[in-house]
């Protein structure tokens, strides 16, 4: 097992795009995904790591050893890592035994065999790319990359290419040869929930910057950027404003409502509302808003409501027994106190406050 | 260590060669340009197409080289694109056939036709040299089609009908057609053998080529080499022109997207043109092939013999003959080719590989030397090889200036644009993680090129060695200037065509669309593949 650091790391491509100043530290054995739109960096990150770009500044440490910065350059081929690209990357001319064996000439053939075994692989080490199916080629380029006995493992967006209902099953294959083989596992995606079947950790990226890292579980729970808030755990984001009365009386007006808050600077402020924190109100409900349905989805003795409240939509679980239709108007009730989110003037990120949730005035 | 020097030697080898074989004759040329008996002098270029001859010869050779693009995709284009497009009869066969012209070198196409008719005019010479090279516009065209995603073709139809369709079909292979186009041009305006030969049969106009290959010849009889400076700055302007056009091609080349989820183009109905429609590849192959290649028999069968009735005999006879009289060209003939193949399979692909990496423009200069004409560019290399200050070099080691070297290089310069060229392209296809892929294992850098990049890019660099083995078997106009370029075939040919040996003229021809028709015939058979040469 080895950790990762990441130090001020920039780098930049001729056509404007720039990644960093970017400072991470991923522990031994640590499961974390890269997480972030298109185009934000996460691929080049990924690559930086890997030796297949040379960052302009900024050092890379893999455990105990300098593998980027301070003049060093470490070729790929010599930071242990086990790189899944995203497509599999499988050479077409070879069988998957071939594969296995290009890249690790001292792999003896029935270890080779116990790999293709433990990827799932078993029967098919005389078949080429073209002869496996989209998740066995990538089970292939997973045998591949685990083959060289790396410290590291680095998946390029690896279910990207994969049918839906193998992704679980891989997703689930790769946490248990990362734990079986105490590696470290690097993923890159900009799918949430591929995200969070296969890592512990996430780190959110945006236009080549850090906007949120920590535990999967705490991220989820209290995102504390408005950006992390929307794309990893799928929040509704309203623009609020928080105001003071003649009074003295501070208070945020939401769609939902006013509410009373603690202590939060005066201005625009975001508030979120995650899923699970808002329902179909009752008639007797306060904290309510309007909403328009824009789409029923059935799933199981439940259907998944999509609807829109002021300019903004929100997920919320009906029964199905409901007769909701697309186009109804509903009621939408809050369920305790909305968090809000408030900008910080460096980024003009909203990141939370240290106070979060307000009270009903 | 040793295996990173391995794979860096053949790019150190490409640049060596560039460097020797391709700067060193081109620039120590354009240098004669500046420097005259009297120090720097830039007459040359103040008196640039002052003579009515010279700016005539240069303006037919353009306005050939217009023609022959325009024949070529007529006849060559509209060939690919029956066979690419239409439910043609026969298109399975008749679309790799395409190629076929190609396999003869076009003074014997030239020859063929000479025997059936008196024509000497412009448009003969045109259709003649258009057909010849027309091959380069039907593979680039067959290839453009190729890579045409079908659905888009489909959704095109679907939303602007059909007219819309065809026409971004038309757009989207473009770029491969200009591409062809513009290699008909440049060896359209530089072609020598062809309109050398209609003046002997009684042509009244001349060519660019003619001009400096006569101002050439009269070396021995008291004209200077200072007499050449003339055409040299005239080719200038058609360099540059060139090189724009090829700095036009490769942008649109790289342009066009290379899709990676594909459907193929469907294949549209002719409806009652279905069977008249045949008479386009029938013309383009009876030109280019058919007629060259029956006459060529019947001249080996004795035709012109006035003694003998025309036979099988004759024709075993004349093989014979022409075996022991001509089997050392012959063998000198293929053994500058496969060595000129051998040269640029090795150095091509690390040229190709370094030159990706690097901007259009100078993906374009890789032009240069195709953009020469062949007899200038060859006048270059005697220009900087056989002077009298390389004697004691060549008395130690061997005399490379009458050598199949020098011949083999001369070609290799030649040829190296479509080395490059055509790897560039192959190079582009290539998912560039599944050699990334490589870097992950701990195989060095020469088992890494063996074992992962030379499989990748192998049928592309096949069909390349297929090509320049066949261009180089062709060869005339760079053999006309070569001393040792006197023991080729083609070089053969012309001079017992001149003299009335049609005979051994016709075996001769066989025997070189014989030996270009092997290798990629050869391949066909083995792999059941089509070959895309140029692509």
């Amino acid at each position: 097992m080895v950790s990762i650091e990441l130090q001020d790391l920039v780098f930049e491509r001729r056509k404007g795009f720039r990644l960093g100043p970017i400072s991470l530290t991923l522990g031994d054995g640590s499961r974390t995904a890269l997480v972030g739109p298109s185009g934000c960096g996460k691929t080049t990150l990924l690559r930086c790591l890997a030796g297949l770009e040379t960052p302009g500044s900024g050092s890379i440490r893999i455990g105990d050893r300098l593998v980027q910065g301070d003049g060093v350059h470490v070729p790929a081929d010599k930071r242990r890592i086990g790189f899944v690209f995203q497509d599999g990357a499988l050479w077409p001319h070879k069988t998957a035994m071939a594969h296995l064996r290009f890249v690790a000439p001292r792999l003896s053939r029935k270890d080779a065999k116990a790999l293709l075994h433990a990827v799932g692989l078993e029967g098919r080490e005389r078949r080429r790319p073209a002869q496996l199916s989209g998740g066995e080629r990538q089970r292939l380029a997973l045998a591949r990359a685990l083959a060289i006995t790396p410290d590291v493992l680095v998946l390029d967006e690896p279910l990207a290419s994969v049918d839906v209902h193998l992704r679980d099953e891989l997703a689930l294959l790769v946490r248990r040869l990362t734990e079986e083989r105490a590696l470290t596992l690097v993923v890159v995606t900009h799918d949430r929930d591929e995200a969070l079947a296969m890592a512990d950790d996430v780190v959110i990226l945006r236009e080549g910057h850090v906007v949120e890292q920590g535990a999967a579980r705490d991220v989820l729970r209290a995102p504390r950027t408005s950006f992390a808030a929307s794309f990893l755990c799928r929040a509704s984001v309203w623009p609020a404003e928080a105001v003071a009365d003649e009074r003295g009386i501070d208070s945020l007006r939401t769609p939902f409502g006013t509410f009373e808050r603690n202590g939060a600077p005066t201005g625009p402020v975001s508030v979120v509302v995650l899923p699970g924190e808002a329902r179909i109100a009752a008639q007797d409900a306060t904290n309510v808003a309007r909403a328009r349905v824009l789409r029923v989805l059935p799933r199981g003795d439940r259907a998944l409501v999509t609807a829109e409240v002021a300019g903004r939509t929100i997920e919320l679980f009906a029964d199905a027994s409901d007769t909701i239709d697309v186009g109804d108007t509903l009621t939408v009730e809050l369920l305790g106190k909305p968090r809000f989110l408030v900008p910080d003037r460096r980024s003009g990120e909203r990141v939370s406050s240290t106070k979060k949730n307000g009270d009903r005035s | 260590m040793l295996s990173r020097t391995i794979t860096r030697l053949p790019l150190i080898l490409g640049i060596a060669f560039i460097v020797l074989f391709v700067i060193l004759p081109l620039v120590g040329m354009l240098a004669e340009t500046f420097w005259g008996a009297e120090g720097f002098d830039l007459s040359p270029w103040s008196h640039l197409f002052e003579e009515a001859r010279d700016r005539q010869a240069f303006f037919t050779s353009i306005q050939l080289g217009l023609a022959c693009v325009a024949v070529a995709l007529v006849l060559g284009g509209g060939h690919a694109w029956l066979c690419g497009t239409r439910d043609l009869p026969g298109w399975r066969v008749l679309g790799p056939l395409g190629v076929l012209p190609l396999a003869l070198p076009p003074i014997t196409i030239a020859m063929g036709w000479s025997d059936i008719t008196v024509t000497k005019s412009f448009w003969f010479c045109a259709v003649l040299v258009g057909v010849a090279f027309a091959p380069f516009v039907a593979v680039m065209t067959a290839r453009g089609l190729d890579t045409i995603d079908g659905r888009s073709y489909e959704s095109a139809l679907l939303s602007r009908g059909r007219t819309s369709a065809e026409l971004l079909v038309l757009r989207s292979a473009l770029p491969e057609i200009l591409a062809g186009a513009l290699f008909v041009f440049v060896f359209a305006v530089g072609e020598y053998g062809v309109p050398e030969f209609l003046t002997i049969k009684g042509k009244t106009w001349h060519t660019y080529s003619e001009a400096v290959f006569a101002r050439w010849t009269r070396r021995a009889t008291g004209s200077g080499m200072e007499d050449l400076v003339g055409p040299i700055v005239a080719s200038v302007p058609l360099l540059v022109l060139v090189l724009f056009a090829m700095f036009v091609a490769l942008l649109l080349r790289a342009r066009a997207t290379i899709s990676g989820s594909f459907a193929p183009l469907p294949r549209r109905s002719l409806g009652a043109l279905r069977v008249p429609a045949l008479l386009l590849p029938v013309t383009y192959l009876g030109i280019g092939v058919i007629v060259p290649i029956v006459v060529m028999v019947r001249w080996a069968m004795g035709s012109t013999d006035v003694t003998e009735p025309m036979s099988f005999e004759v024709l075993r006879r004349t093989f014979e003959r022409t075996f022991e009289q001509a089997g050392g060209d012959l063998r000198f003939t293929f053994l500058v080719a496969v060595l000129t193949t051998i040269v640029l399979v090795v150095i091509g692909p690390p040229l190709a590989r370094s030159v990706a990496k690097r901007g259009i423009l100078v993906q374009s200069l890789v032009a240069i030397p195709i953009a020469v004409p062949a007899v200038l560019l060859a006048v270059g290399f005697v220009k900087v090889y056989n002077r009298p200050e390389l004697g004691p070099l060549y008395d130690r080691t061997f005399d490379f200036y009458d050598s199949a070297g020098i011949v083999v290089v001369a070609y290799g310069a030649r040829f190296l644009p479509f080395a490059i060229l055509t790897m560039l392209h192959a190079q582009r296809r290539v998912d560039p993680t599944l050699e990334e892929a490589a870097l992950f294992g701990e195989r060095g850098p020469l088992a890494r090129v063996l074992h992962v990049r030379l499989p990748l890019i192998l049928p592309a660099l096949w069909s390349m060695a297929c090509l320049v083995l066949v261009l180089a078997l062709r060869e005339l106009d760079t053999a006309v200037v070569l001393p040792a370029g006197n023991g080729t075939v083609v070089r053969r040919l012309s001079n017992v065509i001149h003299f009335g040996g049609e005979a051994m003229g016709g075996a001769l021809g066989l025997m070189v669309f014989a030996g270009a028709c092997a290798l990629p015939v050869v391949t066909m058979l083995v792999t059941g593949k089509k070959m895309r040469s140029l692509s």
